[in-house]
């Protein structure tokens, strides 16, 4: 299945809408927009990291992407060719190995009446990824990868601290041998120190094994640190999407400005020139109507509660849906 | 793996296996904190207990299950009943019944008048009463003759036309009509005087047509029955018997009288020695019907009543002496025999050999409770067992797969739990009564229903755990990672869920099996000759059983109590060691 088509995953205008379910017989009486016309590829071998608050559909677009929650509308095309919603039964579960998840919560992530060995080689066995004899050496050779000793294979989850299990979270993704990670807030569970081993990890393990990860996190510095590049995600939209480079240095959308804004400075000499955002984010099921962030805007003029924005490309790759940046938005005229 | 990651170089800074403190698997922990819970111990040891007390105490108690035991006793059993005759027996000449009222005026005459010859008339015929001795009365009609006057000096005795009256009748009757006498005899003829108008007598003969005796002849040989039931066998025996004569003729034919006093005693043909009757003022009847009561024995009661004895002794045909008292009851005495019987050992009390008595069946009550708590443990396992496998499978699939399915299996579950379980017990119990259902089907039944009715608790917290566990990360690894569903659910859900229904179960089976104690106990559940604990306790439904047997029934009570105790006990401990947030 090993392809070498140079995206490793391509999302196009990907949707996931809930249904809100009320009444004596679960009439639908309304959707919560989680995902909306959410589009971007990943690179082999590289890093995306997806930003926002809380709320914003961040997971959802992780979940969605490895079909473990059906998508509303968009596709999702693996390695160019292989659009996993389509796929059914065993074909599914055989697809499964190669794109892999890690969870935010090291605790409830793993199956605590299961030995860590089991837990990290159980899929591998189920897959027939290698051959009987050479198990026990493959799983011990994952576990030290991934800074975990042979002895603890027998060892059950609860014996372990936070950090650790994020390490046999990461162990049991990369021991199926995957292309693409889904790495949903790998590190916001652990303190700063462990943050930073776990990140090491991450990208040790790239390296060595060319991955591709989706990292989702709230935490800008870590997706600075991580990223190649970065998509900044508001109310289930993607409002801009750049290189890292190019996004730290030069972020359009009033909402990236803000957000970025807030990254502490560990310098107490310098004076941060932070934009406040007022409010708070507004419901999904009930969005605001044209630009989704106009009612938090410092920008806001009249087009934007009226048209939803079109995503503009900056070049370099740098996309933005904000009208400022659409000289046919009529933004400028008002 | 890189080279620089510190991580993976801290080899000498982990613990190796000798040092490190032993760290336990889950199960193993389980077993720890289980094992270190005193109340938990105490209820495997009785739980322990039980199942050597049933299972192994079936196997060395020297009885069966439903051996019933017979003792030897001497019980006074009814044999006999006698009266002393007080109404008078009629017996007429020519065989015709004599009319009630005739009956009625003669008992009232005699009560009257004593022992004073009387008449009356009833019928439109006048009667004359005689007294022929003690307790035995001819009974005649009268035919007029004439009529008496006395008026003054005045005397006259005058035919009605077409009779005559002989000089020596008119004397007598003018001599008994002065005296006040109204009956005499002339010739052996007997006469009487009716009380008339003003000093005047109607004078008629007299000629017996009955008598009137207290005595009852009991007839040796069928063959002799006409010849005892004879008027003239009757009024000679019992005039012989009463004036103390050894000897009588009636009908051309002699016979002579044993009698033992002047109201009871034996005839015999003159010269014979077989008895022909037995006379007697005792009638004595058997208690059972059909049977017969031999002559001698009869006579032997009568005689006893006569001494005012209250109990004698009576050669019986084999020859052995029985014992027998009499026993007043009324105006009827009772006659008693002390018999050897072989009866069942009811109620026994505690022993060496039955060390809890035996029960109404005569049944050794420690054998029933070690057989019966056999089937109390088994209905209570295959109960539990049935209940958890249709709860697991009920719950899981509607956990697991949620949506309208869950729906309609929750619906079912409220429908189930709607069924009013004990009248559908006592409906169950009747069905199965009214087919006579075999007690041993009849557990099975019982277990069926049980199961059936008691699922729904288990469905429904197999589906509550299942639900909350089916969104945990590890559930949703499970899929990322491909793993077939099968697996998921047996190596990943069914482990996680089984801690609670081993509590559960363990917590249930006290309940099943107080359930069926009370379904026994209500006579719905085990039936006999198989017992349940339960069944054994309906003993204490009779109120004279439960005040005085109490080893019959406390033992049973005491075996439920503690084995839902122990049960109890083991499931709380369970629930401890399996609560993850009890580190101890």
């Amino acid at each position: 299945m090993s392809s070498t088509y140079e995206n490793v995953v391509e999302v196009r205008n990907l949707c996931k809408y809930f249904p809100i379910r009320a009444g004596l017989f679960g009439r639908v009486v309304g959707q919560v927009h989680a995902v909306e016309n959410v589009s971007f590829s990943i690179k082999r071998g590289t890093t995306m990291g997806l930003v926002g608050e809380s709320g914003c559909g961040k997971t959802t677009v992780g979940k969605t992407l490895l079909n473990l929650t059906p998508k509303t509308s968009g596709e999702v095309v693996f390695n160019g060719n292989t659009h996993l919603d389509q796929l059914r039964g065993k074909t599914l579960r055989d697809f499964r190995p190669k794109i892999q998840l890690i969870f935010q919560d090291p605790y409830s992530s793993l199956s605590p009446r299961l030995p860590v060995g089991e837990i990290i080689g159980e899929a591998v066995r189920e897959h027939h990824l290698v051959p009987d004899n050479e198990f026990d050496a493959y799983v011990s050779r994952i576990m030290k990868a991934c800074g975990l000793h042979d002895y603890q294979k027998d060892r059950y989850p609860h014996e372990f601290s936070g950090g650790q299990r994020q390490r046999i979270c990461i162990a049991r993704a990369i021991a199926l041998n995957p292309d693409f990670i889904v790495c949903d807030e790998p590190v916001s569970a652990l303190d700063v120190s462990i943050q930073a081993q776990i990140i090491n990890l991450l990208e040790d393990l790239q390296k060595e094994f060319n991955l591709t990860y989706l990292f989702i996190s709230h935490d800008l510095s870590v997706v600075q640190h991580i990223s190649d590049t970065v998509g900044v995600m508001y109310l289930g939209n993607m409002v801009e999407y750049a290189s890292k480079e190019e996004i730290f240095a030069n972020p359009l959308h009033p909402y990236t400005k803000a957000l970025f804004s807030a990254i502490p400075i560990p310098d107490p000499t310098v004076k941060m020139n932070r934009i406040i955002l007022e409010g708070s984010i507004p419901s999904p099921a009930n969005p605001p109507s044209g630009c989704k962030f106009h009612t938090r805007c410092r920008e806001c003029r009249g087009v934007c509660s009226q048209k939803i924005p079109r995503t503009m490309d900056m070049g370099n790759g740098h996309r933005v849906a904000c009208h400022i940046y659409d000289p046919e938005s009529g933004y400028g005229e008002a | 793996m890189s080279e620089n990651n510190s991580i993976n170089n801290n080899e000498q800074l982990a613990l190796d296996d000798g040092r490190r403190v032993k760290v336990l698997s889950p199960g193993m922990m389980v077993f720890k904190r289980f094992i270190r819970n005193k109340l938990a111990i105490a209820g495997i040891i009785i739980l322990a207990f039980m199942f050597a007390f049933s299972f192994l105490g079936g196997l060395i108690s020297p009885y069966r299950q439903d051996q019933v035991f017979y003792k030897i006793d001497s019980a006074n059993k009814e044999f006999a009943s006698a009266v002393v005759n007080t109404e008078y027996r009629f017996l007429t000449r020519d065989g015709s019944q004599l009319s009630t009222l005739v009956r009625a005026n003669f008992s009232r005459v005699v009560k009257d008048a004593g022992d004073e010859g009387v008449s009356f008339e009833a019928d439109g015929a006048a009667w004359s009463v005689q007294r022929l001795a003690e307790g035995f009365f001819g009974i005649g009609t009268a035919k007029q003759l004439g009529t008496v006057t006395l008026l003054g000096k005045i005397a006259d005795v005058k035919a009605d036309p077409g009779e005559e009256i002989s000089d020596a009748v008119k004397d007598a009757a003018l001599k008994a009509a002065k005296s006040g006498v109204d009956s005499f005899e002339v010739d052996g003829q007997s006469y009487m005087l009716t009380k008339g108008k003003a000093k005047s007598y109607t004078l008629g003969t007299v000629s017996e047509a009955a008598l009137a005796s207290l005595l009852n002849y009991d007839v040796h040989d069928s063959a002799d029955t006409a010849t005892v039931a004879a008027y003239a066998f009757r009024r000679a025996a019992e005039l012989a018997l009463r004036n103390g004569e050894k000897r009588f003729e009636a009908d051309g034919a002699a016979y002579t009288l044993d009698a033992a006093d002047e109201d009871s005693g034996v005839i015999y043909r003159e010269g014979e020695d077989a008895p022909i009757a037995t006379v007697s003022n005792v009638i004595v009847n058997p208690v059972t019907a059909g049977s017969f009561l031999a002559m001698d024995y009869k006579a032997a009661v009568a005689k006893a009543i006569d001494e005012k004895q209250t109990a004698f002794e009576y050669v019986n045909a084999e020859g052995e002496t029985e014992k027998h008292t009499i026993r007043m009851r009324g105006n009827n005495y009772i006659v008693y025999t002390e018999q050897q019987t072989y009866l069942i050992d009811m109620y026994a009390a505690p022993s060496l050999s039955h060390p809890l008595g035996t029960d109404d069946h005569g049944m050794d009550v420690l054998t029933r409770l070690m057989y019966g708590g056999r089937i109390s443990l088994m209905v209570g396992f295959v109960v539990m067992l049935l209940e958890n496998l249709i709860g697991i499978i009920i719950g899981g699939v509607s956990g697991y797969f949620g949506g309208w399915v869950d729906t309609l299996l929750m619906r079912f579950v409220d429908l189930f739990n709607s069924i009013p379980y004990y009248p559908m017990m006592i409906i169950a119990g009747a069905i199965m009564d009214a087919f006579e259902v075999p007690p041993y089907t009849r557990i099975f039944l019982l277990m069926a229903i049980m199961g059936i009715m008691g699922w729904t608790g288990v469905a429904r917290v197999v589906r509550g755990q299942i639900l909350s566990l089916r969104e945990q990360d590890f559930m949703v690894a499970t899929e990322a990672t491909g793993i077939r569903v099968s697996r998921r659910i047996f190596k990943h859900l069914v482990p996680n869920v089984m801690p609670l229904l081993i509590v559960q179960a363990t917590m249930g089976l006290g309940g099943i099996i107080l359930t069926e104690a009370t379904l026994s106990f209500l006579g719905l559940g085990i039936k006999y000759p198989l017992a349940s604990w339960g069944s054994i306790i309906n003993a204490a439904s009779n109120i004279y059983v439960m005040t005085n047997f109490w080893y019959i029934w406390i033992p049973a009570g005491v075996l439920i109590v503690l084995t839902v105790l122990g049960f109890n006990f083991v499931g709380d401990g369970l629930r401890d060691a399996f609560d993850p947030k009890m580190k101890r």
